[in-house]
């Protein structure tokens, strides 16, 4: 009867931001992102692809509470880079890496059905 | 102007496929050169977010059969429809065309049913009695199994049984399919299953293998739950024979140790090539399941790029920052 849509989990709210920021204000170069409607999809390949980045010190995300639909990315830096830019790098690398991953799956269909052409 | 200028580094990873088996609803292959992370995140997505159509609106005019309406309801939910529009539809609630109502062909497809047993026997109703109301190219209608089996007559019914009627029984009812995600619910996850493992890198230490007899080579072998090990019957030296069927038991190696054998095998997992299996309800493609869910995790990311309004935010605060320490730069 009072049970929250099922859409809550994913649809970002009226006047709610997708991806706010906040800076550190104790330590250099580290800041906090607060993805909205996300979760251990997004915040893992995020994380995992800001740890190949040698400027990147720490980078941690968390899932507060399975109600809350949303992930803290936590990001520091040394002072060659920034929170904000290894963030973007972070997602301009992974959308690379998918354009690859989807032009070397797409090749190996190609290659099998002329494998199964050739076989008839 | 933060001399901040290598706007070229980049760390992107270039991963590989090498599909092994393919076919309309099940596939297998092999993805190298990525992270678990990445692995998972395409899972993730197959199952949960790659969208597809369900009925999700029942209308029933008559229903004089002995399941209830929200049983039937929700039977009729749970039947898979081809869905290769899916990714093309829109979504009900943000339809412009029909305010969500569910009444356009942008977001929904109509279907009727229409039953009634006149005859002695027990009458099956089944999926195949959907009668949709796509009349495009690639209609949105149930999955039919005959078609993609070889059946050996075609007139057997396939399709999925919704309920049985008795004489004099009828089912009349309206149905609307809607775009949909597994994440909202399960009748909308185009998976039956998807899974990966992780490619198993095993090494035997030969000089160890060679202090044991072949009794003991044997015991040993049998202690493996799958068959991982064999002996060659010529050599009787122990191998391979299929390294994929270790599911990381550990059961070898304990067997290593109480022999008094520690160090007799190695095994570890490799953690950059991944062996997936994809199962499909029917609804989509096996191989199209694993290119919508690349769509979808571009999609997300796209979503969760900064905005301009948050970077700008931030460059006044650096400004200001510099601002305040009195210096001009880094
Ligand atoms: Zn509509």
């Amino acid at each position: 009867m009072n049970a929250p849509d099922r859409y809550e989990k994913f649809v970002v709210p009226e006047g709610t931001k997708k991806v706010s920021y906040e800076r550190d204000m104790k330590i250099m170069n580290a800041a906090t992102f607060v993805i909205e409607r996300e979760d251990h999809t997004i915040g893992n390949i995020v994380r995992m692809q800001l740890h190949r980045d040698p400027n990147v010190l720490f980078a941690g995300y968390k899932l507060p509470h399975p109600l809350q639909y949303k992930i803290l990315l936590r990001i520091q830096t040394t002072s060659q880079s920034s929170p904000m830019q290894a963030y973007n790098l972070a997602i301009d690398d992974l959308d690379k890496e998918l354009d690859h991953l989807k032009r070397s799956f797409e090749d190996e269909m190609v290659r099998l059905q002329s494998e199964n052409r050739e076989g008839l | 102007m933060d001399g901040q200028g290598q706007m070229s580094s980049s760390y992107q990873r270039f991963p590989t496929v090498k599909i092994r088996e393919m076919k309309d609803d099940y596939m297998k292959f092999e993805l190298k050169n990525t992270d678990p992370s990445i692995a998972n995140a395409l899972r993730r997505v197959m199952i949960g977010e790659v969208p597809t159509i369900a009925i999700d609106l029942v209308e029933i005019e008559s229903n004089s059969s002995v399941l209830n309406d929200e049983f039937l309801a929700h039977r009729l939910g749970l039947i898979p429809l081809i869905s290769e529009r899916a990714m093309d539809m829109r979504f009900s609630r943000d339809c412009d065309t029909c305010d969500g109502d569910a009444q356009c062909h942008y977001c929904s497809v109509e279907f009727k049913l229409n039953v009634k047993c006149d005859g002695d026997q027990t009458l099956d109703v089944t999926s195949l009695d959907l009668v949709s109301s796509d009349m495009r190219e690639n209609p949105v209608v149930a999955v039919d199994r005959a078609a993609d089996m070889n059946v050996f007559d075609a007139s057997e019914q396939r399709g999925i049984i919704i309920v049985k009627l008795r004489r004099g029984q009828e089912l009349r009812l309206r149905a609307i399919a809607r775009k949909g995600i597994g994440k909202d619910h399960a009748k909308w996850s185009p998976a039956a299953t998807v899974t990966f493992m992780y490619e198993p890198d095993i090494h035997i230490n030969e000089n160890l293998m060679e202090t044991l007899t072949l009794d003991e080579k044997r015991e040993w072998i049998e202690s493996c739950p799958t068959k991982v090990f064999d002996i060659h019957p010529d050599t009787q030296q122990v191998f391979v024979v299929d390294a994929e069927a270790y599911s990381y038991d550990d059961e070898v190696i304990k067997k290593a140790e109480a022999m008094g054998k520690p160090g007799l095998v190695s095994i570890n997992a490799k953690d950059d090539s991944f062996i997936f299996t994809i199962e499909s309800t029917g609804a989509l493609k096996a191989s199209q399941m694993l290119l919508n869910a690349i769509d979808i995790l571009k999609q997300k990311l796209e979503t969760v790029r900064l905005s301009p309004e948050t970077e700008e935010d931030d460059a006044q605060f650096i400004d200001l920052e510099q601002h305040m320490r009195g210096g001009g730069g880094r």
